[in-house]
Order: C-alpha cells, then sequence, then structure tokens
C-alpha cells in the first residue's frame, strides 16, 4: 500500500500521517514514512522528539552542500537519510529548504 | 507599514492577517490585503466578496535587456492604477489581492509573478500599507514572495512542530539579509505560552493572541473574526497587535 497525504496547510495532514504510520506498522506491516515537506516536521508527530527531527534535517542538508552523494537506490535512501521512529516505522527526511534562494519557489 | 505573516502552516496566519489588515484600515491607512498562499484563505479571513482577484498577465509587459527577457509595468500603469482597477474591495476599505492560486498543473505564472512585483514595487510612497499573508512552511519567504515587506511577523502556535518551524524562519531570515522578523503568539493559554515562544523561537515577541473558540467558529463558518467574535479576545488582541506596530513604526 502506498499513501500519499495531500491538503492545506493546517489541516491535519502530520497528524493524519503519522497515525496512519504507526497503526500500519503495529498491524504488522513494514512501514515507511517519507516527509517530502519542505519544513518536515512529521518526526515530532511520531514521536521521535524534536533533536532527532532537526538530526534527521542536517542529514539531508549534508547533500545539498556536497558533503555526501545522493542516495542510489531506495534502500540506500531509507538506510541513510531514514531512523527507526516508535511502533517500528522507519522515517526518512526527503526534501528541506534551509537556505534562501532567489527565484519561483 | 508593510508586513508579511509567515509561519507554519495552520498557525493562524490567514485567520490573524485578515483582521489585521481590516484593524489597519480602521486607523485610517490605505491597506492592501496581498494573499500569496495558493491555497486561499486571507479573502474569507477578510470577507472580500470573490475568493479570487489575480492580476490578468497583460498587466505587465515583456522587453528585452542585455539579452534576457525581462517584465515591466504596461505602459500607462502604475501600482496604485492597478489596485484600483483589479484589487478587490473588501470590508472597511481595505483593497485585495491574490498571487499564486494554482490554476492548473501546467499553469504558466511567470506574467503574473512578474505583474505582482512590479506592482509592489510601483508602490512605496504612494500611501499603501501592505499586509501579506505568505504560504505556510519555509519556503523562501524572504526572497521573492515576501520581498514588499519591511516586517516579517511569525505566527507562532506553544507546540514543538510551531517553534521549530519559527526556529527554521529566524535561521532562513539571518541568511537573507536580517530584515526585522518578530513573533505573535497565537493560541496561547497562559502568559508562560508567550514566553515559550519566545524562548524557543528566539525572536521577540510582539503580540499574544489568546486561545478564542471564536476563530475556529469563524474559520468554520468562512465569516472573518471581526465579524464572527468581534469583542472576544483575539481580536481584541489583534488591536493590541496593531497598535503595537504602528508605535514601532512611529519610533
Amino acid at each position: 500500500m502506498k499513501v500519499a497525504v495531500v491538503g492545506k496547510g493546517g489541516s491535519g495532514k502530520t497528524t493524519t500521517s503519522a497515525v496512519l504510520a504507526r497503526t500500519f506498522a503495529r498491524s504488522g506491516r513494514s512501514t515507511l514514512a517519507l516527509d517530502c515537506d519542505s519544513n518536515p516536521n512529521l518526526g515530532i508527530s511520531l514521536g521521535l522528539g524534536e533533536a532527532e527531527t532537526e538530526r534527521l534535517v542536517t542529514v539531508r542538508e549534508a547533500v545539498d552542500a556536497g558533503e555526501t552523494e545522493h542516495a542510489v537506490s531506495v534502500d540506500d535512501l531509507v538506510d541513510r537519510f531514514g531512523v527507526d521512529a516508535p511502533d517500528g516505522v522507519r522515517l526518512a527526511v526527503v526534501s528541506a529548504i534551509q537556505n534562501p534562494e532567489p527565484g519561483c519557489p | 507599514m508593510r508586513v508579511a505573516f509567515v509561519g507554519k502552516g495552520g498557525a493562524g496566519k490567514s485567520s490573524l492577517a485578515g483582521a489585521f489588515a481590516r484593524l489597519l484600515a480602521r486607523t485610517g491607512e490605505r491597506v492592501l490585503a496581498l494573499d500569496s498562499d495558493p491555497m486561499p484563505g486571507l479573502a474569507f479571513a477578510l470577507g472580500t466578496p470573490g475568493s479570487d482577484a489575480g492580476l490578468p498577465d497583460d498587466v505587465v509587459e515583456e522587453y528585452e535587456e542585455d539579452g534576457r527577457r525581462r517584465y515591466r509595468l504596461r505602459a500607462g500603469l502604475t501600482g496604485s492604477g492597478v489596485i484600483e482597477r483589479y484589487a478587490v474591495q473588501g470590508p472597511d476599505g481595505v483593497r485585495f489581492l491574490q498571487l499564486g492560486k494554482a490554476r492548473g498543473p501546467r499553469w504558466d505564472n511567470t506574467p503574473a509573478h512578474f505583474g505582482f512585483q512590479r506592482v509592489l514595487d510601483d508602490l512605496p510612497g504612494e500611501g499603501w500599507s501592505i499586509v501579506g499573508d505568505l504560504p505556510g512552511g519555509t519556503r523562501q519567504p524572504f526572497m521573492t514572495w515576501g520581498r514588499y515587506a519591511s516586517t516579517f511577523l511569525v505566527v507562532v502556535e506553544p507546540g514543538p512542530a510551531s517553534l521549530l518551524t519559527g526556529r527554521r524562519l529566524t535561521r532562513l531570515a539571518a541568511m537573507a539579509g536580517s530584515p526585522r522578523v518578530l513573533a505573535v503568539a497565537n493560541k496561547v493559554h497562559g502568559s508562560d505560552d508567550a514566553r515559550r515562544v519566545a524562548e524557543g523561537t528566539g525572536l521577540p515577541v510582539v503580540g499574544a493572541v489568546p486561545f478564542d473558540p471564536g476563530v475556529a467558529a469563524a474559520a468554520r463558518a468562512g465569516v472573518p473574526l471581526l465579524d464572527q467574535a468581534p469583542d472576544g479576545p483575539a481580536a481584541a488582541a489583534v488591536r493590541c497587535l496593531v497598535e503595537a506596530l504602528r508605535s514601532r513604526e512611529a519610533a
């Protein structure tokens, strides 16, 4: 099953995603939660805490800074940009904007 | 006064910006309210008749300079003229414009985007105050979208995700030429919450808006806060916020 949660700001996307992910994991499915928000907070809703949520962002940031390579495969992405969250959910952060840039967003 | 509301999705940017724009207009200022969030919200918070008040593409004309394609206001148009002609008339005399509404996956927003920028570039000195509602999150608010603003108000709820967003915005602002950035604590339950926002974001807190069921009721009904709960604590706090910023401008 592959589910994407979308909607207006503040409508509850992140909270819904976190509850879905943990519920799937509890039912015995191996579950990957992907935070594709440029302002990634899914870690907090999953119960990882602020420090770990921010640490994941800095791992992702290292790619933009040229300090590390992009993931070469899905498994590599989940392994290097991911962390184990409660109920066995694996969380990976795939996008984050940490530097202001001119141009169209 | 040129302010832009930023912050996490759901923090309350549109609700506060709508009330702020109208209360500022009631002090006698000419106010342009700008929504650059592709998900419309400000129109409801203001109480304008339509939610779509975009600029037609032909507000700007293309020209070439040093071999590059550039855009300028069409001959004969001024920033004020564009507002008089295209901005929707809202309550309390506020004028409303929207940019960035998704009109389809292949919609080219280049002319409208530059039209918006040229109108704003042309406004200073013409006596317009600007109150902007920016998209939620951290997508470049201090550059293209919000560059008209002289003050950014980061709307922050006293919860970890909202505080984290506030900190990220603070960091982005420092990398974008350090504009004036202030926090507005929203949905607070006591004086301790405003302190948490100050400590959690590292920003000066210029206003604290109490949790007010009238705000949620207004959003649900699609009615402006000032019409739904004009005497409630949230409206009173936005009134204080307008006064606080007017004093800062005067100082």
